[in-house]
């Protein structure tokens, strides 16, 4: 996978692109409209990660140039303006998803994800976790054909440590994935406990849940070879 | 009670008042006048009378047996009598003048008379010379009632040339009323053009609003601007650290104390940026940078909200209580920030709420239009805390660390930019009730 990040910010560039190296992507970087401009028309990417305030060119500019260009990488729209109008624009310009700062990586790898999964029409979009089966289509985790089940959050947290195996996610990522950034103090954050204890009750009616790891203060791991 | 009415019956009033004036003052005036030339008349007519009597002696006139006489022309205008006195009257040479009713040939005719006491032949006798008043007042009467008419046609004209004159002589203060004032509700809007008028006050104001219209103006350019770098320059560096500590947390070989350290850093900075993010929000709310063009079900509306915050409120064993008297579609709205101040305000109740209690939903109309009621039986509000809950420039920490957050006071911004009204009710330690009026129908 080939991924350009159009971010005039390198620090923020170079943390996006030290994550998402480490996730198997490869990574081409562009600081400012011109160089990324160039790059989009000579090169093929599979995913471009726009941020609209460029210095020396409008974002939405470019994503207009290169989707009347035939380029088929899907745009992620970066941006720290929070303009709402920016975001509808960016939308019906043809870009695919669209991630106001700060956001999470994780949150931008599950969105990369989703995209693929939309892109390509994935029939079989399955995620075998041990002896369960997560059914990504229809929001569902199954037990040898058993149906487990699952609240809408406890299968989006499944979902996202899934997504995320082997990694430690804290609570505050987890809680912002499920709640967006709605809710305000991090107290709540235990909410996620919660459902995570509900969610290891729930498997462990059928087989062993030990594979969903807690790490102390911090957060949960999903570990799986 | 518009201006050019209020000119025009003030000009009806002053007008009425100067004529009912004239009227009530003219007869009298006419009188007078009137009187005046009778009694010169008169005071000749003695003249000549007592002269002829001086040169021609009483023998010219035939005197009655009594020794006096009279005189009235056919129509009873006037008369001349003299007649015998018995003793000397006091003023004796003085004249008098006095209406008095004398009845002639049965009838009674008013009369203005000059009398006069002389002596001849050793005699004393009064001479009166009068004339006939029926003419006087006849004429004082008919002017009367003309005045009156008169009166009443030029009261009349003069409200309707009034209220024209006015009408056109206000013309441009209403322009500026109606297109500057009443119109724009928001100074984005707002078009500078010249309202032309000959009249130096309104040119003045409709300089005055345009200028500071200008002012507004910019000062919200301004701002909207401001807003934007703000975001960028204080999002960005979050932005950073916040990958940073994502990157530097799953790094091998970080010792388990340092990862829960970075963990608590990013806690942190996801608590600034939730206050920054909110802060921008209300900014933006407040620049008018958010569209109001959907239509909302309210019950539809807080039923979604109930359904997303379902497994929050079912894990801490809280009751919804629903009464729906009836629903009520909003518009024009702004749906994303209707479903965050439902959201806040739900969210709260179900927070504050002790466990197994009970949060009743209910939405009625009543007077003010249709009121949401959200109401839990939870720990409340401290009285010293109630006014400022929706202020967010108050921010305060009560003892048991849980703070009031942001939520509130986007409640408050959201609806007053949707022109709702919130209120809260509550009682410390027994619970809180949040009540959203929606205007009906604008």
């Amino acid at each position: 996978m080939n991924v350009l990040i159009v971010e005039d910010e390198r620090l923020l560039s170079h943390e996006i692109e030290i994550f998402l190296t480490k996730q198997g992507y490869h990574c081409d970087v562009a600081f400012n409209g011109k160089s990324a401009s160039e790059k989009v028309f000579v090169n093929s990417y599979d995913f471009v990660l726009l941020d609209i305030g460029l210095p020396d060119y409008n974002g939405l500019q470019l994503l207009k140039e290169a989707k009347e260009g035939g380029r088929d990488a899907s745009f992620i729209m970066l941006t720290a303006r929070g303009s709402i109008d920016d975001k509808i624009t960016g939308l019906d310009l043809g870009a695919d998803d669209y991630l106001a700062k700060p956001f999470s990586l994780l949150e931008l790898q599950a969105r990369m994800q989703a995209i693929l999964r939309r892109k390509h029409g994935l029939k079989n979009n399955t995620i075998p976790i041990y002896d369960f089966l997560m059914d990504i289509q229809n929001r569902s985790v199954h037990y040898n054909s058993n149906p487990i089940n699952l609240t809408k959050k406890e299968f989006d947290i499944l979902h996202y440590m899934a997504l995320h195996k082997n990694r430690v996610i804290t609570r505050i990522q987890l809680t912002e994935h499920i709640w967006g950034d709605v809710l305000e103090e991090d107290y709540e954050s235990n909410y996620i406990d919660v459902h995570i204890k509900n969610l290891r009750k729930k498997l462990s009616a059928y087989s062993n849940s030990d594979f969903i790891e807690t790490v102390r203060g911090i957060g949960y791991r999903l570990n799986m070879p | 009670m518009r201006l050019q009415i209020k000119l025009a019956l003030y000009n009806a009033i002053s007008k009425a008042l100067i004529i009912v004036g004239i009227g009530i003052l003219m007869p009298s005036i006419v009188e007078k006048v009137v009187y005046n030339h009778i009694e010169k008349r008169l005071d000749a007519r003695l003249e000549k009378m007592l002269l002829m009597v001086q040169k021609g002696g009483l023998d010219e006139i035939t005197l009655d047996q009594d020794c006096s006489w009279d005189s009235y022309n056919v129509f009873k205008e006037e008369y001349v009598s003299i007649y015998p006195l018995d003793k000397m009257p006091d003023d004796f040479g003085a004249r008098h003048i006095e209406n008095t009713e004398r009845v002639i040939e049965n009838e009674v005719v008013k009369h203005r008379v000059l009398s006069q006491a002389f002596i001849y032949d050793n005699q004393i006798y009064k001479i009166e010379v009068g004339e006939g008043l029926s003419t006087v007042d006849q004429m004082n009467q008919t002017l009367r009632n003309f005045m009156i008419r008169i009166l009443v046609i030029v009261i009349l004209i003069s409200i309707f040339l009034d209220l024209g004159f006015a009408r056109i002589l206000l013309r441009p203060f209403n322009k500026i009323v109606n297109q500057k004032l009443k119109t724009i509700k928001h100074p984005a809007n707002f078009k500078g053009e010249q309202i032309k008028s000959t009249t130096y006050e309104f040119e003045y104001l409709d300089k005055s609003i345009n200028e500071m219209m200008q002012k507004i103006k910019e000062t919200f350019q301004a701002e909207r601007e401001f807003i934007t770098n703000v975001s960028h320059e204080i999002l960005t560096p979050i932005s950073i650290l916040r990958n940073r500590i994502e990157n530097m947390i799953n790094e091998p070989g970080v010792p388990a104390d340092v990862m829960a350290r970075l963990a608590d850093s990013q806690k942190t900075l996801a608590r600034l940026t939730r206050v920054v993010k909110a802060l921008l929000q209300i900014s933006k709310i407040e620049n008018d940078q958010y569209v109001k063009n959907d239509k909302v079900s309210v019950r539809t509306l807080v039923e979604e909200v109930l359904a997303e915050l379902s497994e929050w409120q079912e894990e801490r064993q809280i009751g919804i209580q629903r009464e729906w008297e009836c629903d009520f579609d909003f518009s024009p709205c702004n749906m994303t920030l209707l479903h965050t101040l439902f959201f806040n305000i739900i969210s709260n109740a179900i927070k504050y709420s002790h466990e197994n209690s009970s949060i009743f939903i209910s939405g009625r109309k009543t007077e003010q239009g249709y009121s949401l009621s959200i109401r839990d039986t939870g720990i409340g509000i401290k009285p010293e805390h109630l006014p400022y809950i929706f202020d967010r420039f108050k921010r305060f920490r009560p003892e048991d660390e849980m703070s009031y957050g942001l939520g509130l006071p986007i409640v408050k911004s959201i609806a007053s930019f949707h022109g709702l009204q919130v209120s809260v009710k509550s009682v410390w330690g027994e619970g809180s009730e949040f009540i959203v009026v929606f205007p009906e129908a604008v």
